[in-house]
Protein backbone atom coordinates (compact mmCIF):
# COMPACT_ATOMS: atom_id res chain seq x y z
CA UNK A 1 0.00 0.00 0.00
CA UNK A 2 1.79 3.44 -0.68
CA UNK A 3 1.65 5.78 1.90
CA UNK A 4 -0.95 9.07 1.47
CA UNK A 5 0.77 12.55 1.10
CA UNK A 6 -0.37 14.88 3.59
CA UNK A 7 -0.98 17.91 1.43
CA UNK A 8 1.39 20.90 3.23
CA UNK A 9 -0.50 23.80 4.48
CA UNK A 10 2.02 26.74 2.78
CA UNK A 11 1.61 30.67 2.72
CA UNK A 12 3.04 33.35 -0.03
CA UNK A 13 6.31 32.52 -1.52
CA UNK A 14 9.12 35.27 -2.11
CA UNK A 15 11.49 34.28 -4.80
CA UNK A 16 15.06 35.18 -4.21
CA UNK A 17 17.05 33.55 -6.73
CA UNK A 18 16.15 31.01 -9.89
CA UNK A 19 14.13 28.39 -8.36
CA UNK A 20 15.12 29.51 -4.77
CA UNK A 21 12.31 30.69 -2.42
CA UNK A 22 11.15 31.95 1.05
CA UNK A 23 8.08 30.79 1.47
CA UNK A 24 5.70 31.72 4.90
CA UNK A 25 4.70 28.74 6.72
CA UNK A 26 2.51 29.59 9.47
CA UNK A 27 4.04 32.08 11.69
CA UNK A 28 8.01 30.97 10.35
CA UNK A 29 10.05 31.68 7.36
CA UNK A 30 11.61 28.41 5.61
CA UNK A 31 13.57 28.32 2.37
CA UNK A 32 13.39 25.83 -0.48
CA UNK A 33 14.23 25.41 -4.03
CA UNK A 34 11.39 24.55 -7.21
CA UNK A 35 12.30 20.80 -7.25
CA UNK A 36 10.53 17.84 -9.43
CA UNK A 37 12.80 15.64 -7.44
CA UNK A 38 12.04 14.16 -4.04
CA UNK A 39 13.62 14.20 -1.17
CA UNK A 40 17.44 13.33 -0.44
CA UNK A 41 18.51 14.04 3.08
CA UNK A 42 15.07 13.71 5.17
CA UNK A 43 13.86 17.54 4.41
CA UNK A 44 10.02 18.03 3.74
CA UNK A 45 8.50 18.76 0.17
CA UNK A 46 5.99 21.23 0.21
CA UNK A 47 4.34 20.73 -3.39
CA UNK A 48 6.88 21.18 -6.10
CA UNK A 49 9.19 22.84 -3.20
CA UNK A 50 12.05 21.46 -1.14
CA UNK A 51 12.65 22.62 1.82
CA UNK A 52 16.73 24.08 2.27
CA UNK A 53 17.57 23.71 5.95
CA UNK A 54 20.18 25.98 6.84
CA UNK A 55 21.24 23.88 10.08
CA UNK A 56 22.30 21.03 7.20
CA UNK A 57 23.58 23.23 4.69
CA UNK A 58 25.67 26.63 4.80
CA UNK A 59 24.30 27.96 1.82
CA UNK A 60 20.79 28.02 2.74
CA UNK A 61 22.17 29.42 5.90
CA UNK A 62 24.05 32.19 4.02
CA UNK A 63 21.08 33.02 1.84
CA UNK A 64 18.84 32.55 4.64
CA UNK A 65 21.51 35.53 6.82
CA UNK A 66 20.19 37.68 3.92
CA UNK A 67 23.58 37.44 1.62
CA UNK A 68 22.72 36.78 -2.29
CA UNK A 69 25.63 35.44 -4.82
CA UNK A 70 23.36 35.50 -8.28
CA UNK A 71 24.23 31.85 -9.12
CA UNK A 72 23.09 31.46 -12.44
CA UNK A 73 20.60 28.50 -14.07
CA UNK A 74 23.64 28.05 -16.55
CA UNK A 75 26.42 28.12 -14.52
CA UNK A 76 28.98 25.37 -14.22
CA UNK A 77 30.26 24.58 -11.13
CA UNK A 78 33.65 22.94 -9.29
CA UNK A 79 32.08 21.96 -5.92
CA UNK A 80 34.52 20.69 -3.78
CA UNK A 81 33.79 18.59 -0.44
CA UNK A 82 30.06 17.56 -1.80
CA UNK A 83 29.82 14.73 0.95
CA UNK A 84 26.65 13.12 0.82
CA UNK A 85 24.90 15.91 -1.61
CA UNK A 86 22.81 17.73 0.64
CA UNK A 87 23.41 21.43 -0.37
CA UNK A 88 24.22 19.62 -3.60
CA UNK A 89 20.64 18.66 -4.47
CA UNK A 90 19.37 22.46 -3.90
CA UNK A 91 22.04 23.68 -6.18
CA UNK A 92 21.41 21.36 -9.05
CA UNK A 93 17.59 22.55 -8.52
CA UNK A 94 19.24 26.23 -8.87
CA UNK A 95 21.94 25.10 -11.64
CA UNK A 96 19.50 23.24 -13.57
CA UNK A 97 20.50 24.06 -16.95
CA UNK A 98 24.07 23.65 -16.15
CA UNK A 99 26.73 21.23 -14.48
CA UNK A 100 27.99 20.79 -11.11
CA UNK A 101 31.38 18.89 -11.06
CA UNK A 102 30.90 17.42 -7.20
CA UNK A 103 34.25 16.53 -5.52
CA UNK A 104 34.28 14.31 -2.64
CA UNK A 105 37.32 12.72 -1.10
CA UNK A 106 35.45 9.81 1.35
CA UNK A 107 33.85 7.17 0.01
CA UNK A 108 31.22 6.86 2.67
CA UNK A 109 29.48 9.61 2.08
CA UNK A 110 29.90 9.45 -1.25
CA UNK A 111 27.34 6.07 -2.12
CA UNK A 112 24.80 8.50 -1.29
CA UNK A 113 25.86 11.07 -3.73
CA UNK A 114 26.05 8.54 -6.01
CA UNK A 115 22.87 7.94 -5.85
CA UNK A 116 22.07 11.66 -6.21
CA UNK A 117 23.55 12.14 -9.42
CA UNK A 118 22.38 8.91 -10.64
CA UNK A 119 18.69 10.49 -10.16
CA UNK A 120 19.41 14.00 -11.52
CA UNK A 121 21.18 15.29 -14.91
CA UNK A 122 23.57 17.49 -13.89
CA UNK A 123 26.08 16.04 -11.23
CA UNK A 124 29.40 14.59 -12.17
CA UNK A 125 30.34 12.88 -9.20
CA UNK A 126 34.13 12.59 -8.81
CA UNK A 127 35.98 10.21 -5.97
CA UNK A 128 38.78 12.50 -5.63
CA UNK A 129 41.25 14.57 -3.03
CA UNK A 130 40.15 18.42 -3.51
CA UNK A 131 44.13 18.83 -2.29
CA UNK A 132 45.15 17.34 -6.08
CA UNK A 133 43.58 19.35 -8.82
CA UNK A 134 45.77 17.75 -11.14
CA UNK A 135 44.15 14.64 -10.29
CA UNK A 136 41.15 15.82 -11.94
CA UNK A 137 42.44 18.37 -14.41
CA UNK A 138 41.19 16.22 -17.51
CA UNK A 139 37.69 16.13 -16.16
CA UNK A 140 36.69 19.31 -15.16
CA UNK A 141 36.21 22.09 -17.50
CA UNK A 142 36.64 25.64 -16.89
CA UNK A 143 33.60 26.83 -14.82
CA UNK A 144 31.70 30.12 -13.39
CA UNK A 145 31.83 29.10 -9.56
CA UNK A 146 34.04 27.23 -7.40
CA UNK A 147 32.01 26.22 -4.02
CA UNK A 148 34.37 24.97 -1.20
CA UNK A 149 33.20 23.84 2.31
CA UNK A 150 35.79 21.38 3.31
CA UNK A 151 36.68 21.49 7.07
CA UNK A 152 40.64 21.50 6.86
CA UNK A 153 43.20 22.73 7.99
CA UNK A 154 44.97 24.25 4.34
CA UNK A 155 41.52 24.59 3.08
CA UNK A 156 41.88 28.30 1.85
CA UNK A 157 45.18 26.86 0.14
CA UNK A 158 43.36 24.22 -1.60
CA UNK A 159 40.51 26.82 -2.40
CA UNK A 160 42.76 29.12 -4.35
CA UNK A 161 44.81 26.17 -6.01
CA UNK A 162 41.30 25.18 -7.34
CA UNK A 163 40.59 28.41 -8.67
CA UNK A 164 43.55 28.63 -10.34
CA UNK A 165 43.05 25.78 -12.37
CA UNK A 166 39.40 25.47 -12.92
CA UNK A 167 37.85 29.24 -12.66
CA UNK A 168 36.90 31.18 -15.56
CA UNK A 169 38.01 35.01 -15.97
CA UNK A 170 35.24 36.89 -14.45
CA UNK A 171 34.12 33.56 -12.52
CA UNK A 172 33.34 33.93 -8.70
CA UNK A 173 33.71 31.36 -5.80
CA UNK A 174 32.65 31.04 -2.32
CA UNK A 175 33.97 29.20 0.43
CA UNK A 176 33.21 28.30 3.81
CA UNK A 177 35.67 28.33 6.59
CA UNK A 178 35.53 27.08 10.08
CA UNK A 179 37.78 28.38 12.26
CA UNK A 180 38.40 25.30 14.28
CA UNK A 181 39.79 22.92 11.46
CA UNK A 182 42.68 26.06 10.68
CA UNK A 183 43.21 26.70 14.01
CA UNK A 184 41.79 24.55 17.05
CA UNK A 185 43.73 26.51 19.65
CA UNK A 186 43.56 30.37 18.53
CA UNK A 187 40.09 32.66 18.39
CA UNK A 188 38.08 32.34 15.43
CA UNK A 189 38.20 36.07 15.20
CA UNK A 190 42.45 36.19 14.44
CA UNK A 191 41.75 32.53 12.52
CA UNK A 192 39.12 34.96 9.98
CA UNK A 193 41.69 37.35 9.79
CA UNK A 194 44.25 35.46 8.43
CA UNK A 195 41.64 33.60 6.15
CA UNK A 196 41.07 36.67 4.57
CA UNK A 197 44.73 38.50 4.76
CA UNK A 198 45.50 34.86 2.47
CA UNK A 199 42.85 35.01 0.23
CA UNK A 200 42.92 39.41 -0.76
CA UNK A 201 46.48 38.18 -1.61
CA UNK A 202 45.11 36.35 -4.70
CA UNK A 203 41.28 37.36 -5.33
CA UNK A 204 39.24 39.98 -4.68
CA UNK A 205 37.31 39.49 -1.54
CA UNK A 206 33.71 40.88 -1.94
CA UNK A 207 31.86 40.08 0.93
CA UNK A 208 32.28 37.79 3.95
CA UNK A 209 30.16 37.49 7.28
CA UNK A 210 29.87 35.14 10.11
CA UNK A 211 26.49 32.15 9.71
CA UNK A 212 24.12 31.32 12.34
CA UNK A 213 23.33 27.28 12.70
CA UNK A 214 26.92 26.72 12.24
CA UNK A 215 29.22 28.08 14.93
CA UNK A 216 32.56 29.29 14.24
CA UNK A 217 32.20 29.14 10.61
CA UNK A 218 32.15 32.26 7.88
CA UNK A 219 31.27 32.17 4.38
CA UNK A 220 33.66 34.13 1.74
CA UNK A 221 32.73 35.74 -1.46
CA UNK A 222 35.72 36.25 -4.17
CA UNK A 223 35.77 37.01 -7.15
CA UNK A 224 38.48 35.61 -9.57
CA UNK B 1 53.60 17.68 -24.07
CA UNK B 2 50.89 14.95 -23.96
CA UNK B 3 47.58 15.36 -21.86
CA UNK B 4 45.25 13.20 -20.43
CA UNK B 5 41.56 13.66 -20.72
CA UNK B 6 38.83 11.47 -19.41
CA UNK B 7 37.93 10.66 -23.35
CA UNK B 8 41.62 10.20 -24.45
CA UNK B 9 44.93 11.83 -24.76
CA UNK B 10 45.77 15.68 -26.20
CA UNK B 11 49.22 15.62 -28.00
CA UNK B 12 49.55 19.16 -29.71
CA UNK B 13 45.86 19.90 -30.02
CA UNK B 14 45.27 16.38 -31.60
CA UNK B 15 42.72 14.18 -29.75
CA UNK B 16 43.08 10.11 -29.83
CA UNK B 17 39.95 9.15 -28.77
CA UNK B 18 40.20 5.94 -25.89
CA UNK B 19 38.66 2.76 -27.32
CA UNK B 20 37.40 2.32 -23.25
CA UNK B 21 36.42 5.69 -21.17
CA UNK B 22 35.78 3.71 -17.97
CA UNK B 23 39.79 3.11 -18.04
CA UNK B 24 41.38 6.30 -19.28
CA UNK B 25 38.57 8.46 -16.97
CA UNK B 26 40.33 6.48 -14.02
CA UNK B 27 43.63 7.82 -14.88
CA UNK B 28 43.37 11.13 -16.10
CA UNK B 29 45.96 13.14 -14.03
CA UNK B 30 48.24 15.08 -15.29
CA UNK B 31 51.62 16.91 -13.56
CA UNK B 32 50.81 20.26 -14.38
CA UNK B 33 52.60 21.34 -11.41
CA UNK B 34 48.89 23.68 -10.05
CA UNK B 35 48.65 25.42 -13.67
CA UNK B 36 45.81 25.55 -15.78
CA UNK B 37 46.04 23.15 -19.19
CA UNK B 38 46.14 24.76 -22.24
CA UNK B 39 42.87 24.02 -23.47
CA UNK B 40 39.18 23.95 -22.38
CA UNK B 41 38.46 19.94 -21.66
CA UNK B 42 34.77 20.89 -22.25
CA UNK B 43 35.66 22.77 -25.87
CA UNK B 44 37.81 19.57 -27.36
CA UNK B 45 35.50 17.14 -25.90
CA UNK B 46 32.02 19.37 -27.47
CA UNK B 47 34.23 18.46 -30.94
CA UNK B 48 34.88 15.06 -30.33
CA UNK B 49 31.53 13.97 -28.98
CA UNK B 50 29.79 16.46 -31.76
CA UNK B 51 27.53 18.02 -29.17
CA UNK B 52 27.24 19.61 -25.42
CA UNK B 53 24.43 17.26 -24.56
CA UNK B 54 26.35 14.35 -26.08
CA UNK B 55 29.37 15.56 -24.04
CA UNK B 56 27.52 15.71 -20.87
CA UNK B 57 25.62 12.24 -21.25
CA UNK B 58 28.80 10.56 -21.91
CA UNK B 59 31.19 12.45 -18.95
CA UNK B 60 28.26 11.67 -16.65
CA UNK B 61 27.74 7.92 -17.92
CA UNK B 62 31.43 7.50 -17.13
CA UNK B 63 31.67 9.30 -14.01
CA UNK B 64 28.73 7.38 -12.41
CA UNK B 65 30.24 3.93 -13.34
CA UNK B 66 33.65 5.28 -12.11
CA UNK B 67 32.43 6.44 -8.81
CA UNK B 68 30.93 3.24 -8.34
CA UNK B 69 33.67 1.37 -8.89
CA UNK B 70 36.04 3.56 -6.45
CA UNK B 71 33.74 3.64 -3.61
CA UNK B 72 33.10 -0.03 -3.40
CA UNK B 73 36.58 -0.79 -3.59
CA UNK B 74 37.54 1.90 -1.10
CA UNK B 75 34.49 0.57 1.32
CA UNK B 76 35.53 -2.89 0.44
CA UNK B 77 38.95 -2.64 2.26
CA UNK B 78 39.70 0.56 4.03
CA UNK B 79 38.67 -0.67 7.52
CA UNK B 80 40.66 -3.99 7.18
CA UNK B 81 43.78 -2.09 6.19
CA UNK B 82 43.29 -0.02 9.64
CA UNK B 83 42.92 -3.57 11.10
CA UNK B 84 46.13 -5.06 9.92
CA UNK B 85 48.17 -2.36 10.38
CA UNK B 86 47.76 -1.97 13.91
CA UNK B 87 48.30 -5.75 14.04
CA UNK B 88 51.72 -4.88 12.53
CA UNK B 89 52.05 -2.50 15.11
CA UNK B 90 51.55 -4.43 17.95
CA UNK B 91 53.92 -6.80 16.39
CA UNK B 92 56.76 -4.16 15.78
CA UNK B 93 56.10 -2.80 19.16
CA UNK B 94 56.94 -6.18 20.44
CA UNK B 95 59.94 -6.75 18.69
CA UNK B 96 61.60 -3.47 19.34
CA UNK B 97 60.81 -4.11 23.28
CA UNK B 98 62.42 -7.45 22.54
CA UNK B 99 65.67 -6.12 20.71
CA UNK B 100 66.50 -3.31 23.51
CA UNK B 101 66.19 -6.02 26.14
CA UNK B 102 68.84 -8.08 24.30
CA UNK B 103 70.94 -5.40 23.11
CA UNK B 104 70.87 -3.59 27.14
CA UNK B 105 72.04 -7.62 27.93
CA UNK B 106 74.74 -7.86 25.38
CA UNK B 107 76.03 -4.13 26.27
CA UNK B 108 76.66 -5.05 29.47
CA UNK B 109 79.01 -7.55 28.82
CA UNK B 110 80.57 -5.66 25.75
CA UNK B 111 80.50 -3.01 23.49
CA UNK B 112 81.18 -3.98 19.61
CA UNK B 113 80.33 -3.23 16.38
CA UNK B 114 77.02 -5.37 16.21
CA UNK B 115 75.75 -3.87 19.47
CA UNK B 116 75.74 -0.57 17.13
CA UNK B 117 74.09 -2.22 14.41
CA UNK B 118 71.62 -3.48 16.36
CA UNK B 119 70.87 0.17 17.95
CA UNK B 120 70.90 1.54 14.39
CA UNK B 121 68.48 -1.14 13.34
CA UNK B 122 66.10 -0.14 15.97
CA UNK B 123 66.11 3.10 15.21
CA UNK B 124 64.90 2.22 11.64
CA UNK B 125 62.30 0.13 13.16
CA UNK B 126 60.63 3.12 15.69
CA UNK B 127 60.85 5.16 12.41
CA UNK B 128 58.80 2.66 10.59
CA UNK B 129 56.34 2.46 13.83
CA UNK B 130 55.82 6.13 13.28
CA UNK B 131 55.24 5.73 9.76
CA UNK B 132 52.39 3.07 9.92
CA UNK B 133 50.62 4.55 13.23
CA UNK B 134 50.42 7.58 10.81
CA UNK B 135 48.87 5.45 8.05
CA UNK B 136 46.48 4.27 10.82
CA UNK B 137 45.62 7.60 11.59
CA UNK B 138 45.20 9.02 8.42
CA UNK B 139 42.64 5.95 7.27
CA UNK B 140 40.65 5.57 10.21
CA UNK B 141 39.96 9.44 9.73
CA UNK B 142 38.80 8.60 6.67
CA UNK B 143 37.05 5.09 7.62
CA UNK B 144 35.36 6.47 10.80
CA UNK B 145 36.10 9.76 11.20
CA UNK B 146 33.51 10.61 14.51
CA UNK B 147 35.14 7.37 16.22
CA UNK B 148 38.59 8.64 15.65
CA UNK B 149 37.62 12.51 16.82
CA UNK B 150 36.65 10.99 19.73
CA UNK B 151 39.56 8.36 20.51
CA UNK B 152 42.19 9.12 18.31
CA UNK B 153 43.32 6.92 14.77
CA UNK B 154 44.60 4.44 16.79
CA UNK B 155 42.54 3.53 19.91
CA UNK B 156 39.49 3.74 17.32
CA UNK B 157 41.50 0.60 15.05
CA UNK B 158 41.37 -0.90 18.53
CA UNK B 159 38.13 -1.14 19.01
CA UNK B 160 37.77 -2.24 15.11
CA UNK B 161 40.23 -4.89 15.91
CA UNK B 162 38.29 -6.21 18.78
CA UNK B 163 35.00 -6.78 16.67
CA UNK B 164 36.05 -7.27 13.43
CA UNK B 165 34.74 -4.26 11.16
CA UNK B 166 33.21 -1.22 11.62
CA UNK B 167 29.30 -2.70 10.60
CA UNK B 168 30.29 -5.26 13.46
CA UNK B 169 30.89 -2.22 15.84
CA UNK B 170 27.96 0.13 14.71
CA UNK B 171 25.69 -2.76 15.60
CA UNK B 172 26.65 -2.96 19.45
CA UNK B 173 25.45 -1.50 22.27
CA UNK B 174 27.22 1.35 24.42
CA UNK B 175 27.35 -1.00 27.68
CA UNK B 176 29.10 -4.13 25.03
CA UNK B 177 31.64 -1.11 23.64
CA UNK B 178 32.77 -0.07 27.26
CA UNK B 179 34.10 -3.11 28.13
CA UNK B 180 35.09 -4.50 24.79
CA UNK B 181 38.93 -5.52 25.51
CA UNK B 182 37.86 -6.44 29.13
CA UNK B 183 36.37 -9.92 27.96
CA UNK B 184 38.37 -12.00 30.48
CA UNK B 185 37.88 -10.16 34.05
CA UNK B 186 34.05 -9.68 32.63
CA UNK B 187 33.38 -13.25 32.48
CA UNK B 188 35.79 -13.64 35.85
CA UNK B 189 33.39 -11.54 37.48
CA UNK B 190 30.01 -12.78 36.01
CA UNK B 191 31.17 -16.37 37.52
CA UNK B 192 31.92 -14.66 40.91
CA UNK B 193 28.64 -13.97 40.42
CA UNK B 194 27.07 -16.70 39.32
CA UNK B 195 27.90 -18.47 42.56
CA UNK B 196 26.95 -15.63 44.77
CA UNK B 197 30.29 -14.28 45.48
CA UNK B 198 31.13 -10.62 45.32
CA UNK B 199 32.31 -9.52 42.26
CA UNK B 200 34.05 -6.40 40.38
CA UNK B 201 32.42 -6.25 37.05
CA UNK B 202 34.88 -4.30 34.84
CA UNK B 203 34.09 -0.54 33.86
CA UNK B 204 36.02 -0.18 30.74
CA UNK B 205 38.29 -2.29 28.49
CA UNK B 206 40.22 -1.09 25.51
CA UNK B 207 38.82 2.69 25.70
CA UNK B 208 40.68 2.82 29.16
CA UNK B 209 43.60 3.69 27.15
CA UNK B 210 42.09 6.83 26.30
CA UNK B 211 44.12 9.95 28.50
CA UNK B 212 40.09 11.36 29.59
CA UNK B 213 39.71 8.09 31.32
CA UNK B 214 43.02 7.34 32.25
CA UNK B 215 43.62 10.58 33.68
CA UNK B 216 40.96 10.49 35.93
CA UNK B 217 40.73 9.22 39.53
CA UNK B 218 39.76 6.07 40.05
CA UNK B 219 36.02 6.88 41.35
CA UNK B 220 35.13 8.83 38.33
CA UNK B 221 36.66 6.69 35.55
CA UNK B 222 33.43 4.19 35.34
CA UNK B 223 31.59 7.30 34.69
CA UNK B 224 33.64 9.19 32.30
CA UNK B 225 34.02 5.27 30.53
CA UNK B 226 29.78 4.72 30.25
CA UNK B 227 29.29 8.38 29.02
CA UNK B 228 32.07 7.93 26.30
CA UNK B 229 30.89 4.49 25.38
CA UNK B 230 27.83 5.81 24.48
CA UNK B 231 28.71 8.79 22.49
CA UNK B 232 31.20 6.29 20.67
CA UNK B 233 27.83 3.87 20.07
CA UNK B 234 26.29 6.75 18.27
CA UNK B 235 29.60 7.49 16.42
CA UNK B 236 30.19 3.97 15.36
CA UNK B 237 26.69 4.25 13.66
CA UNK B 238 27.34 7.59 11.95
CA UNK B 239 30.50 6.48 10.60
CA UNK B 240 28.76 3.10 9.39
CA UNK B 241 25.77 4.93 7.84
CA UNK B 242 26.89 8.11 6.78
CA UNK B 243 30.29 8.70 7.17
CA UNK B 244 29.89 12.26 7.71
CA UNK B 245 31.81 13.74 10.56
CA UNK B 246 29.94 15.59 13.39
CA UNK B 247 31.85 17.57 15.84
CA UNK B 248 29.11 17.82 18.85
CA UNK B 249 30.49 14.51 20.11
CA UNK B 250 33.85 15.07 20.74
CA UNK B 251 32.68 17.99 22.64
CA UNK B 252 30.19 16.63 24.10
CA UNK B 253 32.83 14.51 25.64
CA UNK B 254 35.01 17.18 26.44
CA UNK B 255 32.83 18.93 28.18
CA UNK B 256 31.39 16.02 30.46
CA UNK B 257 35.47 15.50 30.78
CA UNK B 258 36.24 18.68 32.34
CA UNK B 259 33.06 18.94 34.37
CA UNK B 260 33.94 15.34 36.17
CA UNK B 261 37.84 16.91 36.44
CA UNK B 262 36.72 20.17 38.42
CA UNK B 263 33.60 18.49 40.60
Amino acid sequence: MSAKKKTQEIGKSQKILHNVYLIEKGEKQILATKSRYGSHYGEKKFGEFREWIPSRSKLAAMLLRGYRIDIRPDWKVLYLGAASGTTVSHLADIVEKGVIYAVEYSAKPFTKLIELAEERRNIIPLLEDASKPQRYSGIVEKVDFIYQDIAQKNQVEIFLDNIRMFLKKGGEGLIMVKARSIDSTAEPPEVFEGVLKKLSRRVKVVASDTLEYHRDHIFVHVWG
Amino acid sequence: MKYRVWFGEVEDGEVRLSDDLVKSFMRVGNDVSGKELPFNVFDLGVKVFGSPERYYSELRKTAIEVARLKAEKELKREDRYAIMLLKALDEIDESINLLENKLADVREVKESEVTEEMEEEIRRMKTLRRRIEGEIEAVMEKVAPNLSSILGGVIAARLLEKVGSLQRLASLPASTIQILGAEKSLYKAMARMRKGKPAKIPKHGVIFQHPFIRTLPKNKRGKMARFMAAKLAIAARIDHFTGELNDELVLEVRRKYEELVRG
